[in-house]
C-alpha cells in the first residue's frame, strides 16, 4: 500500500479550539503545504498517495554548515559561552553521522579545544575557568570519543573523575549537575554515561539511582525530569538510557512507558512530539526515537518484530520538513532556524530510524546488573542490516549510532576498548 | 536551543579605563591557539568576563563583583558559574532578597527557558520564609504571606506568558510542596484546565495535588477521591473527546489507584458516552476512546477470571480496530500491544 497523505489525519479539535489546538492547526498548515508537494498530481482533491522517493538528505549544505560553526560563531552565540563542549559534540558528532571526514588538522585542534575544559579536581567545564558540570563533562567525553586515539583519551583523568562525580552524588541516587546546582534525571544519565565509558562505574557511584529513575515514571507512563514533573522525551531516553547501563530497564511499567512514548507521534506531521499535547520538533527524533530503540530493547523485541513506531513516517518529517534548503543544517520545524543542536539529534534520529540497531534477544546476557558486564552488554548494541529501511535515495543513509551513548559504533567500541583494558578503579586507587 | 537577542547591559565606558577596577588585572580567556567553534564575543563581554575570572580567582566579595555578575548573566542567564559565585555574594553582602528576586523575575521574563534563575530563586525563597516556620500557620494564612503571595503571582505571569513553561510548572511543584499550599494549587489547576482543556502541564499538576506531591507506589488514594476524578475528566472528555491530556490522567491514575470495581464503573460511563447521538462521532472517532478500551478490558480481565478470554478478546478488537482504522501512524505498536493480551 503506498503512503497516503491525508488532510483527514489533521488534529480534530472537535470544534473546541483552544491555544494548543490553535497553535498545533498552524503548524499542521504549514507541513500540509510542504507534503503537497510530494503528492502525486491530482491523485486526490484532500490528500493522495505520496511519493517518497524524492527526498534527498543535503549532506553537503550540512556538512558545510557544521565546519562554518567550527570555524567560528557570531557573537549572539554568547548565550552558548557556559556550553563549550557541547559545541564540539554537536559538531564533531553530526560530522561523524554525516561520514564526512575529520581531518588530521581538525582532530589536533578540536583535542586542544576539549582537553582546556577539564577541571584539575576532576570533570569538565563549560569554559575556561568555570565550574566542572555533568552536562558539560558528558558532552567533553563524547567528544574526546569522537576525536579518538590515545592521547584524546589519556587526556581524560579518570580517577579525578570518580572522585569528583562521588561529590555530585546524592543520598536518593540523584546527582547535582554542579556545585549546588539543580537535580535531575539529566545528571544520573550523564554520570552513567561517562563512568561506563571510563571503567569508573563502582557501587557506590550508581546505587539508588535506578530507583530514583523509576520514581520520575509520571502516570501518564513517560519519565520527568524528577518525581512529580510532567513526562518528556528529553527525560525519557534519559532515564531509559541509564537504566539500560544498570541493566535495570524492569525497573519501570514498560507497558504505559510503551503507550506513552507511541502516543508522541504525531499522525499528520510524522515526526514526534515531546510531551502530550505539545508540538512537533525534529530533535525528538533521537530523544523519543532513541527511547523507542532502547524500548525495544527492554521488551526483548527482535529485528523481526519491526519498530513500535513508524520509521518511514519519521524520516519523512526529518527530511521533508526539518532540512534547511537555503541555510543548510536541520531544525525543530519549518519556519525555525537551523542550529548545531537540531542538526545533530535530527540526524541521530534519522541513523536509529534508517539501522535497525538492537541486541538479539538469543544473544542478551543473563546476568544484566553485573558492573563487569557492562562493556560486554553495551557493545552488543549493533545496527542489523537485513532490518535497514531508507526513506528517500538510498544515498541517504547515515552512519548507525549506539542509542545510549548517541554516537556512532566504531569510535564507541574503540573507546571502551581503550579504558577497560586498564585496570579496575578498586585496583588503580590502591596502587596509588 | 535558541539563540536570543544579545543585548550587553555594560556601561559605555570599558572598566579598564575605571578607577574602580585599578587595582584588579583582568584574566583573558585561555582557549589556546586556534580553538574549535571559538564565538566573537562582544568587546563588553569579554571584558565583563576577564574581570568576573579575575575577581572569582581572588574570590572577592564585593558589590564591584555583584555588579559584574549581573552583566554577565543578564547577557548570558547560562553562566552557571556566575549564578553560583553570586549566589556567595548575595548571602555574605547581605542583598536585600526582594531585589534579588525582583531582579530574577526580570531575568526569567527575558529568558524563560533558562535552569539557573530557578534554583537561584528556590535558594531566596527559603532564606526569606523558612518552610518550618510558614507550616505553622494555616494553609490561608500562607497564601496571603508576602514571600508566597509573591512567588504565586509571579508564577501565574510566567505561566499566563506561555502556559506549559516546563519550568515554571516544576518550581510550582516545589512551591506548594514546600509550603503546603495545596487547596489553592488545586483551584490554580481546575482555573488553567478551563483555560486549555488540552493543557497536559495543567494535567499532570492535577495529579500532583491528587497524590500531594508524594511518592504513587506507597500512596493509598481514597475510593471517593479517585471516582470524583473520573468524573471530572469523564466531563472534560466530553467538551473534546480527541484529546489525550483526560483519557491520559484517567487511565494512569485507574492503573495505578482504582481497584479493579472503579474501571468497571467507567466502562459503562464511556460506553454511555459513545452511545450517546451527541457525542457518538467524537468518541467513536478518536483514538484515545479505543485505547482506553484495550486498557480497562485488559484490567477486567485480570480482575475475573472466569471471564478472561472474552474480556481479553474484546481488548483484542479494540487494538485491531486501531491499527486498522482508527490510528494508522500507530499500526505496528497496536499490532504489539495486541501480543500482550493473552
Amino acid at each position: 500500500m503506498p503512503p497516503v497523505f491525508s488532510f483527514h489525519l489533521r488534529y480534530d479539535d472537535n470544534t473546541h479550539e483552544t491555544a494548543t489546538s490553535q497553535r498545533q492547526g498552524e503548524v499542521e498548515d504549514t507541513i500540509g503545504r510542504i507534503y503537497q508537494r510530494f503528492v502525486e498530481p491530482g491523485s486526490m482533491a484532500h490528500g493522495g498517495t505520496i511519493d517518497d522517493s524524492r527526498y534527498r538528505l543535503l549532506r553537503a549544505k550540512h556538512e558545510q554548515f557544521v565546519r562554518d560553526a567550527l570555524h567560528g560563531l557570531s557573537s549572539g552565540f554568547v548565550v552558548l559561552d557556559a556550553s563549550q563542549p557541547w559545541l564540539a559534540f554537536w559538531t564533531l558528532n553530526s560530522l561523524s553521522i554525516l561520514g564526512s571526514e575529520i581531518s588530521a588538522a581538525l582532530r589536533r585542534r578540536a583535542l586542544d579545544t576539549v582537553r582546556r575544559f577539564q577541571v584539575a579536581g576532576g570533570g569538565f567545564a563549560g569554559g575556561d575557568r568555570q565550574l566542572p558540570h555533568l552536562a558539560g563533562s558528558f558532552a567533553a567525553v563524547m567528544a574526546l570519543v569522537l576525536i579518538g586515539g590515545r592521547d584524546a583519551y589519556a587526556a581524560i583523568d579518570r580517577m579525578a573523575m570518580h572522585r569528583w562525580l562521588m561529590t555530585m552524588k546524592r543520598p536518593d541516587g540523584s546527582f547535582e549537575m554542579h556545585a549546588g546546582g539543580e537535580v535531575d534525571v539529566r545528571g544520573i544519565y550523564c554520570a552513567l554515561v561517562v563512568a561506563s565509558l571510563l571503567n569508573i562505574m563502582t557501587p557506590e557511584l550508581v546505587a539508588g539511582s535506578a530507583e530514583f529513575i523509576a520514581r520520575c515514571q509520571t502516570c501518564e507512563g513517560g519519565i520527568g525530569p524528577f518525581p512529580g514533573v510532567e513526562a518528556h522525551g528529553g527525560y525519557t531516553v534519559c532515564g531509559l538510557a541509564a537504566l539500560e547501563i544498570l541493566g535495570r530497564s524492569d525497573a519501570l511499567d514498560l507497558g504505559r512507558l510503551a503507550r506513552w512514548l507511541s502516543a508522541r507521534q504525531l499522525a499528520f506531521e510524522g515526526g514526534f512530539n515531546g510531551r502530550t499535547n505539545k508540538l512537533v520538533d525534529g530533535c525528538y527524533a533521537y530523544w523519543v526515537g532513541g527511547a523507542f530503540t532502547l524500548l525495544q530493547r527492554a521488551l526483548r523485541q527482535s529485528q523481526h518484530d519491526g519498530y513500535l513506531y513508524d520509521r518511514t513516517a519519521l524520516q519523512r518529517y526529518v527530511l521533508a520538513c526539518c532540512q534547511d534548503v537555503r541555510l543548510g543544517g536541520l531544525r525543530d520545524k519549518p519556519g525555525k532556524s537551523p542550529d548545531m543542536y537540531h542538526t545533530m539529534y535530527c540526524l541521530l534520529g534519522l541513523a536509529l530510524s534508517q539501522h535497525y540497531t538492537g541486541v538479539e534477544p538469543e544473544e542478551a546476557i543473563a546476568d544484566t546488573t553485573a558492573i563487569y558486564s557492562v562493556p560486554a552488554r553495551m557493545m552488543q548494541w549493533g545496527p542489523l542490516p537485513a532490518s535497514m529501511d531508507v526513506v528517500g535515495a538510498q544515498s541517504n543513509a547515515v552512519t548507525p549510532v549506539h542509542p545510549v551513548y548517541s554516537v556512532p559504533l566504531v569510535p564507541l567500541a574503540k573507546c571502551v576498548q581503550y579504558f577497560y583494558s586498564l585496570p579496575p578503579l578498586a585496583a588503580s586507587l590502591a596502587q596509588n | 536551543m535558541r539563540i536570543e537577542g544579545c543585548e550587553d547591559a555594560g556601561g559605555a565606558v570599558p572598566l579598564a579605563q575605571q578607577d574602580e577596577w585599578k587595582d584588579v588585572t583582568p584574566l583573558p580567556q585561555d582557549d589556546g591557539e586556534n580553538p574549535i567553534c571559538p564565538i566573537a564575543y562582544t568587546d563588553e563581554y569579554r571584558e565583563a568576563m576577564d574581570y568576573l575570572r579575575a575577581v572569582m580567582a581572588q574570590g572577592e566579595v564585593s558589590q564591584r563583583a555583584l555588579a559584574l555578575t549581573t552583566r554577565v548573566i543578564e547577557t548570558n542567564p547560562g553562566h552557571y558559574t556566575a549564578w553560583a559565585y553570586r549566589k556567595r555574594l548575595v548571602e555574605e553582602l547581605a542583598v536585600d532578597i526582594g531585589d534579588e528576586l525582583a531582579w530574577v523575575s526580570r531575568i526569567s521574563e527575558m529568558y524563560p527557558k533558562n535552569y539557573q534563575l530557578w534554583h537561584h530563586r528556590e535558594s531566596l525563597v527559603v532564606r526569606l520564609l523558612a518552610p518550618a516556620e510558614a507550616l505553622r500557620l494555616t494553609e490561608d494564612q500562607r497564601v496571603a504571606h508576602p514571600t508566597i503571595r509573591r512567588e504565586l503571582q509571579f508564577l501565574a505571569s510566567a505561566i499566563d506568558e506561555e502556559s506549559k513553561n516546563f519550568h515554571a510548572w516544576s518550581y510550582r511543584q516545589w512551591l506548594v510542596a514546600k509550603y503546603g499550599l495545596w487547596a489553592q494549587e488545586q483551584a490554580f489547576v481546575e482555573t488553567m484546565i478551563n483555560q486549555d482543556v488540552r493543557n497536559n502541564s495543567a494535567w499532570n499538576q492535577r495529579y500532583f495535588v491528587v497524590v500531594r506531591g508524594q511518592d504513587p507506589s506507597t500512596v493509598a488514594l481514597d475510593g471517593a477521591l479517585v471516582q470524583h476524578e473520573i468524573a471530572y475528566a469523564v466531563e472534560n472528555i466530553k467538551f473534546a473527546p480527541n484529546n489525550e491530556s483526560p483519557w491520559s490522567y484517567i487511565i494512569g491514575l485507574l492503573l495505578r489507584h482504582a481497584p479493579p470495581a472503579l474501571s468497571a464503573e467507567l466502562l459503562p460511563r464511556i460506553a454511555a458516552l459513545a452511545a450517546d447521538d451527541d457525542y457518538r462521532l467524537a468518541m467513536t472517532t478518536t483514538p484515545f476512546y479505543w485505547s482506553a478500551l484495550v486498557d480497562i478490558y485488559e484490567q477486567q480481565a485480570n480482575a475475573h477470571p472466569d471471564r478472561r478470554a472474552e474480556l481479553l478478546g474484546q481488548a483484542r478488537a479494540a487494538c485491531d480496530s486501531l491499527a486498522a482504522e482508527h490510528d494508522l501512524i500507530r499500526g505496528n505498536y497496536w499490532n504489539y500491544r495486541k501480543t500482550t493480551l493473552i
